[in-house]
């Protein structure tokens, strides 16, 4: 083992050409999406800023006292109070006259569920604050059971499989279209998947004034239950089959989104993830929970029209090109 | 002791206390793997190498990489079958890399510029080894000494260097100019002893080249024409293909104006005769080819030997060629030839799995001809080193061309029997001068490996846009009359635009993948170059090796590998 | 200079008076007034503060948390159901230390539903790890909201100011508003040290392991115990501004030579100082208002309690299948005392319901000559109205 000397690495560290908002050290599982990211959120939102956090994950890993990962003002409060929390501190900030940027973040349970109502009163009244859900997809922090996010058919703790179930009974919220009803100037989802996509929204919600949201699609390797080193691999697929539709929303109205140049079959996605495991199985229940999701991820692509028109640069598969000096496009 | 601040806040990163490192079972590690388009190349050019400096704008430190391996890149750039393009990984993509075009690109930049060899003067104490011929291969060997630190005697039995390569390529493939500047370059480095018209075997004796030189390279070529060995009659003042056509390189005219010629043969001699052949007004040009028309998917062993490219203008030319065809025997009226017999013929593999030549009988047709030219093969000529010489070859050790039997003697290009381009007998010369040195240096001699390339699979081409590859332009099959260059050079942006398209194949494409990737943030960039040749630095302490930057890493440059 | 004011009205203007950056609230009666007359204090641009109208009280109590996090001085209002829905976010403002003042306006809990004055919802919050000041009249509701902020700001810990619903927050009385002055003079502007900043960026609400967990605690608790001299000092500087004190930690009362001793919160007291001045027959009593029950002041109590034969604690909230909530604390206070008080513990007035001047009369009978202290009871119940398994 030839280690490097350690005084060399922290002074490396310490000159990273980039904002570190979230430093190493965190506890998150090996090749945790929800990391990864709080990490592209808040190098691209920057130190001008503070942020509330609900309990979940991204809350435990962070910060273990007297540890914290956090380079930022930071503060965790409750489960289900994060947008009121930010939008308390919005308000002092406001009467302050200071121009700090107010962040607000939350697993899916903290978005979709517990944290529901005061996320739509924070954005009922225009707080300037950028609400980003980290959607993986289930209560993790707590080992793994169903949110309002959680995938039609997924197994978790509570909705597992069994002779009368196939998984989770109901849809995945469409959370975007309750948040687009709340006519908020801007709204997207994102996922780790696509980097320069992901921090150039954070930019634009923070460039807009009121209330913003992002929802990022972060996979979590423990709690969909594949390598840790595939959470990008099994991100770009959600994107890629139409389940994980990544589109912007301005006012509530469609703006963009990005278009999937060749649709991959949705069974490329699920058999990566012991989560779906079950919908292999040589049943007619099976086979039909399969269509079921095809189908799932045919509407999104037709409803959103996420089909592209031939190659793009910026489309499922260009969007994120790599260049020699590494100059992505945002 | 640490105390308890009111409400037990915490202070910014000071997760850094906790050495997540310790999770690991398996840790990242940079490891350059060599790229299909380097393991591929005879010569041993890194491609992948110098279009990474090509597309930084490096275009003499892309040279200086050429020259590391191969110094004649004008001239292989040209006339190099180039199995780095065959092999490049991006052909599975989309096209390959124009991998020759931007050799060739490099070549002709460093003789526009004057850009001189990375070469060191020798001292008058350096040591002298002696080369034997001044073909592709011996100027390999030549040059690689000279960069070895070496005095070097080059011997050339013609009165101009460049072996067959000046000999037989007829002009319209390789420019005279070209070939000129590049040699004269070369020939000019400091240290360098080059005698014409001196020939091993008549001027010189290999025992006074081994008294007065620590080791000998022997590069002759195969220049001694074969005899036509055939069960059936054949005319004594039969001129064979190669004397036809050097005596065309050298003069521009053939001795004969048949109407229709057929060419026995498959290799380049006889491809490039019947090509000529066309330009001189010949009507029908016939090649017999026990062999078929290279092409994607025919297996080598029943490709004819000459490049599929030269193959295909020879057809676009309107040569005829009857492939897997044999000669029964020859039509005589009196001792000139009018025709032969022809028959179907392929090779297959005989009870004990060796191939073996089957002719079908029944399959039997005759071609009328004017005039029929072998073009069989030639053998080497060994005046003077008889007893190194076995079945008309050179029998070496494959790597570092040491001669079976012999010690301090080595050789390589045209002379072995398994290689037959410019490109071998480069890396023939490059490697037997490696072998040269380690001799001197009583260094054991190792059996070398080639690089396994990095396959397609290990790349993650999520990252990657298609691009169709650039081509240079080629004169129209109508106008290839005189000796104008078939093939023009790229561009210095189509160049660009090449370099910009090449995988990296396992080498770091810098493209911060890893970097922007780890959910860790334990990979870091840095300025300067780390000690693995990259710009990025793992920091173990924190690296819980997911595995992410591994999978991810377009090139494959990353490896897991058990803690 | 006195006013008539409801004290709702009064209180609005007191907050205002204090500068608050940002208030949040939600309306529930009888909290409502107050926060109507804060919005339009904002509305007619007297009042330089953000009114975030929070779509429930759990919001509004976060609000409040995150603007006093990030630097700004913050209030709330609410009761009752409110108070319970606020419930989570109340322990996890005092646990982070949070200097935040917020008015209780005292009302009974459902179900079943009603709307009218106890204290109930405060109590539900005793070990939240809030300051808890009970209010005896409005004057003392203005005097103690201000001192509130002074004594978040200075412990870093949250203040409840606990004011009877309807008998004070929508009772007319006259009253004294301090002047902009005053309150300038005696609350400084607001700070909070360890609180959200890019220039020091802390993390706060982290996770705390059982290996300190019991530290945190312990320092909460202490931070809580101390806070009785900054009430106490809040209490005699403010008096020293405005020549009104509200009684520190626990006042006492009436007829300092009685061994009988009536222990209440809030404004329970008037009505029985009434009904003991109303009749020169009936026993006199010595009256103890516990103004802060959290913290709990066991000294001061002990001492307020000297030479008392009798102490009757009289709560406006219960324990169910217990008795009293502030009865057995003060039982235990006393029980240190070289000759303690024999404690009487009785709830009233629940629910709004009407304490009538012959409330004195029954429970100083009731405690006074008993062998041993009566079990606790709901005093003013009627027994009529339940079936025979429910008396
Ligand atoms: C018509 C034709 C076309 C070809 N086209 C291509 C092509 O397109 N691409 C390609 O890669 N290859 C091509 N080749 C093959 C290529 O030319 C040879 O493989 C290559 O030149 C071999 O190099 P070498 O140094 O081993 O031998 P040579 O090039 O043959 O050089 C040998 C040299 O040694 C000298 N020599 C020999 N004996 C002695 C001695 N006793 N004393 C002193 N000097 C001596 C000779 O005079 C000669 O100069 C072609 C060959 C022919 C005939
Ligand atoms: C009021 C409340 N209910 C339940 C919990 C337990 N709890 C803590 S985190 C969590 C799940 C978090 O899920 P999510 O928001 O999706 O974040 P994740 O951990 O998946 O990132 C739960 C149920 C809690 N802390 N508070
Ligand atoms: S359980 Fe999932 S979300 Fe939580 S730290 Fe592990 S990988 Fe991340
Ligand atoms: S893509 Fe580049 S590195 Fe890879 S084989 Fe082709 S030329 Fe070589
Ligand atoms: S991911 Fe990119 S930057 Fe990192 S090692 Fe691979 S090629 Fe180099
Ligand atoms: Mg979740």
């Amino acid at each position: 083992m030839n280690e490097q000397p350690l005084h060399h690495l922290d002074t490396l560290r310490a000159r990273q050409p980039r904002f570190r908002g979230l430093e190493s050290g965190h506890r998150a599982c090996q090749g945790c999406g929800e990391a990864l990211a709080a990490r592209l959120t808040t190098e691209a939102a920057g130190p001008d800023v503070v942020v509330a956090n609900a309990t979940g994950c991204l809350e435990v890993f962070t910060t273990p006292w007297p540890q914290s990962a956090w380079r930022l003002p930071w503060i965790h409060s409750v489960f289900g109070n994060t947008a009121a929390v930010a939008a308390g501190m919005e308000a002092a900030l406001k009467q302050q006259g200071r121009a700090t940027q107010v962040l607000a973040f939350a697993g899916d349970g903290g978005t979709f569920d517990i944290g529901f109502q005061a996320l739509s009163g924070m954005m009922e009244r225009g707080h300037d604050v950028l609400f980003v859900c980290f959607d993986n997809e289930a209560y993790m922090n707590t080992g793994v059971q169903r949110s309002g996010s959680t995938p039609h058919a997924a197994m978790t703790t509570t909705s597992p499989p069994g002779e009368l179930r196939m998984g989770k009974r109901h849809m995945k919220k469409d959370i975007l279209s309750i948040i687009a009803a709340h006519h908020i100037p801007y709204a997207a989802t994102a996922s780790v998947a696509y980097p320069s996509d992901l921090r150039k929204k954070v930019r634009r919600a923070m460039d807009t004034e009121g209330a913003s949201f992002l929802q990022i699609h972060s996979p979590c390797p423990l709690g969909w239950g594949h390598e840790g080193a595939k959470t990008i691999e099994v991100a770009r697929l959600a994107v890629q089959t139409g389940l994980f539709p990544v589109i912007e929303m301005e006012r509530g109205e469609l703006i963009g989104t990005l278009p999937i140049r060749e649709p991959r079959p949705v069974s490329d996605y699920l058999k990566l993830q012991n989560r779906f495991r079950h919908l292999f199985a040589s049943e007619y229940r099976a086979r039909k929970e399969l269509e079921h999701l095809q189908a799932i991820a045919n509407r999104n692509i037709e409803r959103f029209e996420l089909r592209g028109i031939g190659s793009e640069a910026y489309d499922t598969e260009g969007a994120d090109t790599v260049h020699r000096g590494g100059d992505r496009w945002a | 002791m640490i105390q308890i601040p009111p409400g037990a806040f915490a202070r910014p990163g000071t997760s850094l206390e906790f050495k997540t490192g310790t999770w690991r079972v398996e840790r990242p590690v940079h490891q350059r793997r060599a790229a299909p388009c380097h393991s591929a190349c005879p010569a041993g050019e890194d491609a992948q190498a110098y279009l990474a400096k090509v597309e930084l704008g490096d275009m003499r430190g892309a040279w200086e990489t050429v020259v590391a391996a191969n110094p004649l890149p004008a001239i292989t750039g040209r006339v190099c079958h180039h199995p780095c393009e065959s092999a490049c990984n991006r052909a599975q993509y989309d096209e390959s890399i124009t991998i020759h075009g931007v050799e060739r690109f490099l070549g002709d930049e460093a003789l526009r510029q004057g850009w001189s060899y990375p070469v060191p003067i020798p001292g008058a104490e350096a040591p002298r080894m002696a080369v034997v011929g001044s073909g592709p291969a011996g100027l390999a060997a030549a040059y690689h000494l000279l960069r070895g630190g070496c005095q070097v005697t080059l011997i050339e039995a013609m009165p101009a260097a460049g072996g067959t390569v000046r000999t037989a390529i007829p002009h319209y493939r390789l420019p005279p100019d070209v070939l000129e500047q590049e040699l004269d370059h070369m020939l000019a480095l400091p240290g360098l002893d080059f005698r014409l018209r001196t020939q091993l075997g008549r001027d010189v004796s290999l025992e006074e080249l081994r008294a007065d030189h620590e080791a000998v390279f022997l590069g002759p070529g195969r220049r001694k024409g074969r005899e036509w060995s055939a069960d059936f009659a054949v005319p004594g003042n039969l001129r064979t293909g190669l004397q036809l056509l050097e005596a065309w390189v050298a003069g521009g005219t053939l001795p004969e104006q048949p109407r229709s010629v057929a060419i026995v043969g498959g290799g380049n001699t006889a491809v490039d005769l019947a090509r000529v052949l066309r330009r001189e007004g010949v009507e029908q040009v016939h090649l017999i080819s026990h062999q078929r028309i290279p092409a994607p998917g025919v297996p080598d062993d029943d490709a004819m030997r000459a490049t599929y490219r030269e193959v295909s203008q020879a057809l676009e030319e309107g040569v005829t060629i009857h492939e897997h065809r044999g000669v029964r025997r020859l039509i005589l009226r009196g001792e000139r030839v009018v025709g032969m017999e022809l028959v179907h013929m392929k090779k297959l593999e005989d009870a004990g799995g060796r191939l073996r030549r089957v002719a079908f009988e029944g399959t039997e047709t005759v071609l009328h001809v004017d005039q029929v030219i072998p073009a069989i093969g030639q053998d080497v000529d060994g005046t003077g080193f008889e007893s190194l010489v076995r079945r008309g070859y050179m029998e070496v050790e494959p790597w570092w061309g040491t001669v079976n039997g012999q010690s301090g003697i080595f050789s390589g290009g045209d002379a072995r029997s398994d290689h037959g381009t410019v490109s071998e007998a480069v890396g023939d010369g490059r490697r037997a001068a490696a072998a040269m040195l380690r001799y001197r240096a009583g260094r054991q001699l190792e059996p070398g490996v080639p690089p396994e390339p990095i396959p397609y699979s290990d790349l993650n081409l999520s990252y990657f846009e298609t691009a169709p590859a650039s081509k240079e332009p080629v004169l129209p099959p109508e106008q290839r009359l005189g000796l104008e260059e078939i093939e023009g050079g790229l561009q210095a942006n189509a160049v660009r635009h090449e370099a910009h398209r090449c995988l990296s194949c396992g080498d770091c494409l810098a493209c911060d993948n890893c970097w922007t990737l780890c959910p860790d943030q334990s990979v870091l960039k840095t300025r300067e170059v780390a000690a693995d040749g990259s710009h990025y630095v793992f920091d173990y302490d924190y690296c819980k090796g997911c595995g992410i930057c591994a999978h991810e890493c377009p090139t494959g440059y990353i490896h897991m590998i058990p803690e | 200079m006195a006013l008539a004011l409801e004290g709702s009205q009064a209180l609005a203007r007191t907050v205002a008076l204090c500068r608050p950056q940002v208030v949040a609230a939600y309306p529930i009666t009888p909290q409502t007034h107050i926060v109507e007359g804060i919005a339009k204090l904002v509305a007619d641009g007297q009042l330089a503060c953000e009114m975030v109208s929070v779509e429930s009280e759990h919001s509004a109590a976060s609000v409040a948390l995150g603007a006093a996090a990030a630097g700004s001085r913050a209030y709330t209002a609410s009761a009752s159901q409110g108070i319970l829905l606020m419930a989570e976010v109340l322990f996890d403002i005092s646990g982070l230390r949070i200097p935040l003042v917020m008015t209780c306006a005292n009302r009974a809990l459902s179900g079943p539903l009603n709307i009218w004055n106890d204290q109930q919802d405060s109590m539900s919050m005793r070990d939240s790890g809030w300051i808890q000041l009970y209010c005896a009249t409005n004057q003392e509701a203005v005097d103690t909201t201000v001192q509130a902020f002074r004594i978040a700001e200075r412990c870093e810990l949250p203040v409840m100011v606990c004011v009877d619903g309807f008998t004070l927050t929508h009772t007319l009385e006259p009253l004294e508003l301090p002047s902009a002055e005053q309150v300038d003079a005696f609350l400084p502007a607001y700070t909070f040290r360890h609180g959200l900043d890019p220039s020091d960026p802390r993390s706060l609400g982290t996770l705390v392991g059982p290996e300190h967990f019991s530290e945190v605690r312990h320092a909460h608790h202490q931070a809580m115990m101390s806070a009785q001299t900054a009430i106490e000092q809040a209490d005699a500087d403010w008096a020293d501004v405005v020549g009104r004190h509200c009684g520190g930690l626990v006042e006492s009362r009436g007829d300092p030579e009685a061994r009988l001793g009536i222990l209440t919160l809030g404004s329970v007291l008037g009505t029985l100082e009434d009904a003991m001045d109303s009749d020169p027959e009936l026993p006199r009593a010595r009256f103890i208002k516990l103004r802060s029950f959290r913290p709990f002041p066991a000294d001061a109590l002990r001492k307020a309690c000297e030479g008392l034969d009798h102490l009757i604690v009289l709560e406006r909230a219960l324990s169910p299948g217990a008795g009293g909530i502030v009865g057995p604390e003060v039982q235990t206070a006393v029980i240190e005392m070289a000759e303690p008080p024999r404690v009487h513990n009785y709830a009233a007035g629940l629910g709004g319901r009407d304490l009538s001047l012959d409330l004195y009369s029954r429970i100083v009978q009731a405690a006074v000559g008993a062998e041993r202290p009566r079990e606790f009871a709901i005093i003013d119940a009627d027994p009529e109205l339940l079936p025979e398994s429910d008396r």
